[in-house]
């Protein structure tokens, strides 16, 4: 077994060999770059479904507006206190950091989970494509209440619209990562301008001074749809901080801050969430809103924008997942030595496909997000536990790494335990993660002092 | 300089594809030649931005 969990950490290592040295002083990048940077990204094609499902949900505008506006500056402050901060500290990514922290046979565990997220992530990304190209076709957008696929027609839209993602995938990550830099800024405009199309068909007047009347009254009015839950000012708020939690508490933007040259970095974030997470919803919201809240992100896009709306919302979708489908066949190459890259790229493709069929991935996505950054949030706790609260209690951190263990029982332990008590805690699934995270750093925290003190007393 | 050209005719084209939308929400066109116009501003953003860039990476790879 021990040999088992070594041969596979020695695969994962040689993957990310290429960022295994800490970052250097001259590739150390400006806050104009990160501002860049975060810029161009958070415009995905889900965008298209979560601003949508706020109106479904029936939050009022006021909720929306202020729950967008605080949940999304609690996301940069995550960002810039507690993610950035480490990676500066570090100049590491994730990987090599939780490497020496929770050893490298939960690395292997961490890398898997991280895998299936990503690969249901991208599903609901294909999922929502599938909605444009079933327009063309007459075929149906999954009800809000679907599990199961629907129709033979669904399954053939997504399990096409998969499969040519997984071939482009396979045929150039990196020439498509380009074309994806193209396109970003454009969809950001297809979110924008197909809202502003559509005002005047719920009655917005060109001077605009009725807008916050018809927003109240005809968008974000506070009557659920019959059959969803009704959200308020603290769902939104919470969804806005953890839509992104797996990057920031989950310290995933290791990767990316470890190049900044101050922990101030963070701050850039906000150049891409607010766009991203505020705007972009508040124009999907407006579009579903006037398509008498069809759930329908591919009618959506048409009637604002035409064909050019059904492209935009095939790109948001493609380029989307042609990253995370990368990041997940990354993250399988650990169990699959010596298979070539395609081979894992069509691996975690097949497995996508077969997701994207199941229409609870796009219409339970809400969900699905905050459950995304629940499972890897503990991870993030332990990171922080080791770099900024162990030393203050005069406990030992890395402690893994000096005595050479391949699974840190204690980081284990917290792992599932704070994802069981999460499970059970009696509060909306939007605001588990919080006193999860609490949990989680507490608890680490108690197991590695009383450890440490009972071999100190050996 | 070629690159810089490419670069202000695609933010040019962006800015199009706003024009627009804004110009048929204040009435002054119709639906249809603002869904042609967005279409066509579209197209030259993806022109215009995948010349700037490859521009850049010959001039990278030199």
């Amino acid at each position: 077994m021990a040999g088992k969990i070594a041969a596979l950490a020695s695969n994962l290592d040689k993957l990310y060999e290429f960022d295994r040295e800490p970052v250097r002083a001259e590739k150390l990048q400006s806050f104009a770059k990160f501002a860049g940077m975060f810029a161009g990204e958070h415009v995905a094609a889900t965008e298209f479904v979560i601003g949508a499902f706020f109106v479904l949900h029936g939050v009022t505008a006021r909720d929306l507006f202020l729950g967008l506006l605080l949940g999304n500056l609690l996301a940069v402050l995550s960002w810039t206190f507690i993610c950035a901060p480490i990676a500066v500290r570090t100049r590491l990514t994730l990987y090599w950091d939780l490497r020496r922290i929770v050893g490298p046979g939960l690395m292997v565990v961490y890398n898997i989970a991280n895998a299936i997220l990503y690969c249901i992530l991208a599903g609901a990304m294909i999922a929502v494509s599938a909605t444009a190209i079933g327009l063309a076709f007459g075929i149906k957008s999954p009800a809000l209440s679907d599990v199961l696929p629907a129709s033979l027609g669904w399954v053939l839209i997504t399990a096409a619209l998969g499969a040519a993602f997984t071939a482009l995938a396979v045929l150039g990550f990196e020439k498509l990562s380009t074309f994806a830099e193209v396109c970003a800024p454009w969809i950001f405009v297809v979110f924008v301008a197909g809202a502003l199309a559509v005002l005047p068909k719920l009655g917005v007047r060109p001077d605009f001074k009725n807008f916050w009347e018809i927003a109240t009254a005809r968008i974000w009015n506070g009557l659920p749809t019959p059959g969803q839950d009704k959200f308020g000012f603290m769902h939104i708020l919470f969804f806005a901080w953890f839509c992104n939690l797996a990057m920031h508490i989950g310290l995933s933007d290791m990767a990316v801050f470890r190049f900044a040259k101050k922990w101030t970095a963070g701050l850039a974030t906000a150049f891409g969430v607010y766009p991203g997470h505020m705007l972009a919803w508040i124009a999907s919201g407006i579009m579903v809103a006037a398509v008498g809240r069809d759930m329908n992100p591919g009618r959506m896009a048409y009637e604002a924008l035409g064909l050019a709306g059904v492209a935009g919302l095939m790109l948001a979708g493609w380029t989307t997942a042609n990253p995370t489908l990368y990041r997940a066949g990354l993250a399988l190459q650990s169990i699959t030595p010596g298979w070539p890259r395609w081979k894992v790229t069509v691996a975690a493709g097949t497995v996508t496909t077969v997701v994207s069929c199941f229409p609870v991935v796009f219409v339970r996505l809400l969900d699905y997000v905050a459950i995304y950054g629940l499972v890897l949030m503990p991870v993030g706790a332990v990171v922080f536990a080791e770099h900024w609260i162990l030393p203050k209690f005069g406990l030992e951190p890395f402690r893994a790494e000096r005595k050479g263990q391949a699974v840190n029982a204690r980081a284990l332990a917290v792992w599932t335990g704070t994802l069981a008590v999460c499970a059970f805690l009696p509060v909306h699934l939007f605001y588990r993660w919080l006193p999860g995270y609490g949990i989680a750093l507490l608890s680490y925290v108690l197991l590695s002092a009383v450890t440490q003190r009972k071999t100190q007393g050996a | 300089m070629m690159r810089t050209l490419a670069g202000m005719l695609a933010v040019l084209s962006l800015a199009l594809c706003l024009v627009f939308p804004v110009l048929t929400f204040q009435g002054r066109i119709a639906e249809d030649a603002s869904r042609f116009g967005f279409f066509a501003a579209s197209v030259a953003w993806f022109i215009f931005s995948s010349v700037r860039v490859s521009l850049g990476r010959k001039a990278g790879s030199r």
